[in-house]
């Protein structure tokens, strides 16, 4: 692996922790830069800052954005290999910062997930993105760009499936990731959507206006501490997970509790919650997601709703980190629309 | 730092189980061998509780054992049967009021490093990183990791010598202990109990966990500044450590030494801190010195 002198941008950064950055503290509504939205002919770059990708796995995604009348320029990552990530941390580093200094790209899209982006993030210089903003998009492992981005330079980014869940076909495909990428489309092009998710036993009343914010779980404990810390303060949350354990999803639950993350919110969207590991048999955690979220939950009075149509799944509708959405939830179920 | 009285033989041991449940039985030969120490033991109700799930009962249950412990006179130090998970749901709810007035050592480790961090940060108290009731059984209450917990108990000072390793980075660190299970030392990041590691030497060991999930922590631990000051660094055992199906591509032990690659501690690796049999008992927020050669470590009290 090329990873020598990885390190070398992260020795500020550590020095800082404990002292000047937590008090960076956002307010939620101040101002917030929203991305252009793209038209016809603008140019998607796609990069790999996580896991590998072959550039055969990214073609049809290439096919559905060109479809629709964008341009793609897949970037040096893809294809390039370091055993699980799309190249070095460097060669990662340097794709994503190319990317974003071109002014010929409208729109980053991440080819896939895996594990990655905290390994190069630190490498990153956003003055020039911060001045001329680009939509930022994917979820999962690039839950660490959201919260980065949101914390330091309040620029909205996009939450939403990415390459490696394109399908070969869009007209044949199935209906909800068929209606999941028009609606990721529809954002990109500027317009506001209204996403629906299922009324749950679980799920407690209300409606609230705020700027939305959050991800996966996982990496959201992964960047407490430090100068990615995820803002919620005055934001509606949402989070998703795969594959983890009961019992390391109510502590990871904890540490957003524990950690202040829970407290001021406006809202709180629980995605899905999939592939949960089993428990050993006769050491059964014996509390649902439902159970674990509600008794963190329980001590305040923002409306909370369960199962929305984001997470690794079918349904992963796209959501604008830093959007303004009014979130409602009732008997009928629960709703987000952009504002 | 305050160090909590040291034991004498006819003190009382509480054993409790604030995480996972643990059978009356399996703490038997635990039970046997404190006394033949010397010490009474006290059993909490946690322990071998009526509880059919994960825990060993509820957290009010698990709370209230504890909290009771902690407040009983005539109970010295307090010795938990096995970790799992729990401690995380329960360590906000404990009041220290009385253990702040009167100190008791508390020993264990795994899901128990949220307490001892806990602790330390809140009320600078020292406290057992230690094998628990659970390493006493199938006639390994002889071994001298689970006598170093009663070495520790008395007070005697503690020096251990172990096998160095090629990887590690010679040199001489002094300062407080720090550490525990790299998992829990991440769940406690952006909280309350979240450790000051500066000038410290700082212990890690983990179990069960993947390769890429290790990085992850450690990047966290790097990000969140717990790296960049630390007196010292010692690298336990990571058993178990899975890899996924495709290779992460590179050992545990590089992972490490990228980490603090710019840094110039001392580092050593495979300490007898860990979840298997070689679990040396380890007083946090106690000073230590800690030497560091490529073919032999020594860590001691100073």
């Amino acid at each position: 692996m090329h990873r020598k002198h990885f390190l070398s941008s992260l020795i500020g950064a550590g020095v800082l922790a404990g002292s000047d950055w937590k008090s960076w503290a956002s307010e939620a509504n101040e101002e917030w830069i929203i991305p252009p939205s793209l038209k016809r002919g603008d140019t998607i770059g796609i990069t790999c800052p996580a896991g590998y990708i072959s550039y055969n796995d990214i073609l049809p995604a290439i096919r559905i954005l060109e479809s629709w009348g964008f341009r793609v320029k897949p970037g040096k990552t893809v294809g390039k290999r370091d055993h699980s990530f799309g190249g070095s941390d460097e060669e990662r580093a340097a794709d994503m910062q190319a990317m974003l200094d071109d002014e010929g790209v409208g729109a980053i899209l991440s080819a896939r997930g895996g594990y990655g982006s905290v390994r190069m993030i630190d490498r990153i210089n956003l003055s020039r993105f911060r001045n001329n903003p680009k939509w930022i998009i994917g979820f999962s492992d690039l839950t660490v760009f959201h919260s980065h981005i949101g914390r330091h330079y309040k620029v909205a980014t996009m939450h939403a499936k990415m390459c490696n869940s394109f399908p070969d076909n869009l007209t044949t495909a199935d209906p909800v990731v068929k209606d999941t990428l028009l609606a990721f489309r529809d954002v990109l092009m500027g317009e506001k959507t209204k996403i629906t998710g299922p009324s749950v036993e679980y799920n407690r009343y209300g409606s609230v206006e705020g700027r939305l914010t959050g991800g996966n779980l996982s990496i959201l404990q992964n960047l407490a501490g430090t100068a990615s810390e995820i803002n919620t303060n005055g934001m509606i949350l949402f989070v998703e997970e795969v594959g983890e354990y009961l019992y390391n999803i109510d502590r990871m639950f904890w540490n957003l509790e524990r950690s202040g993350k829970l407290k001021l919110l406006k809202g709180l969207i629980v995605g899905g919650f999939n592939r949960i590991k089993p428990d050993d048999p006769g050491e059964e955690f014996g509390r649902d997601v439902y159970r674990i979220v509600m008794e963190k939950a329980e001590k305040y009075n923002y409306p909370v709703c369960f199962d929305f149509p984001v997470g690794h799944q079918r349904p992963n509708y796209p959501l604008v980190c830093g959007g303004q959405y009014r979130f409602t939830v009732g008997a009928d179920g629960s709703l987000l629309e952009r504002i | 730092m305050r160090i909590p009285p040291y034991l004498k033989p006819g003190d009382t041991i509480g054993i409790v189980c604030p995480a996972g449940y643990m059978a009356t039985e399996r703490a038997g030969e635990c039970i046997e061998t404190l006394q033949e120490w010397g010490f009474k033991v006290k059993t909490g109700k946690t322990l071998g509780s009526a509880s059919t799930n994960y825990f060993s009962g509820t957290d009010e249950e698990r709370l209230t054992d504890l909290q009771e412990m902690l407040d009983d006179d005539a109970v010295q130090a307090i010795l938990f049967g096995r970790g799992g998970y729990g401690m995380s749901r329960i360590v906000d709810r404990i009041d220290f009021t009385k253990f702040r007035e009167k100190p008791k050592w508390i020993a264990g480790f795994s899901d128990i490093t949220l307490l001892h961090l806990h602790i330390q940060k809140n009320y600078s108290v020292s406290t057992l990183h230690a094998p628990m009731a659970g390493a006493f059984r199938d006639g390994e209450s002889g071994n001298e990791y689970v006598r170093s917990l009663r070495d520790c108990f008395l007070g005697m000072p503690v020096n251990y010598n172990v096998d160095g390793h090629p990887d590690n980075r010679p040199g001489i660190a002094e300062g407080k202990l720090i550490g525990g299970n790299l998992s829990l030392l991440i769940n406690s990041l952006g909280t309350s109990s979240e450790p000051d590691t500066n000038g410290a030497i700082l212990f890690l060991e983990e179990v069960d966990e993947y390769l890429y999930s290790i990085d992850r922590m450690l990047m966290q631990l790097l990000r969140a500044g717990k790296l960049s000051r630390l007196a010292g660094l010692i690298v336990g055992g990571f058993s178990g450590t899975k890899d996924t199906e495709r290779p992460f591509g590179n050992t545990l032990n590089d992972l490490i030494k990228e980490k603090v690659e710019y840094f110039n501690y001392p580092v050593c690796f495979g300490f007898p801190v860990s979840h298997d049999r070689e679990n040396y008992a380890l007083k946090c927020g106690v000073e230590y010195r800690l030497s560091v050669k490529l073919n032999e470590v020594r860590l001691f009290e100073q």
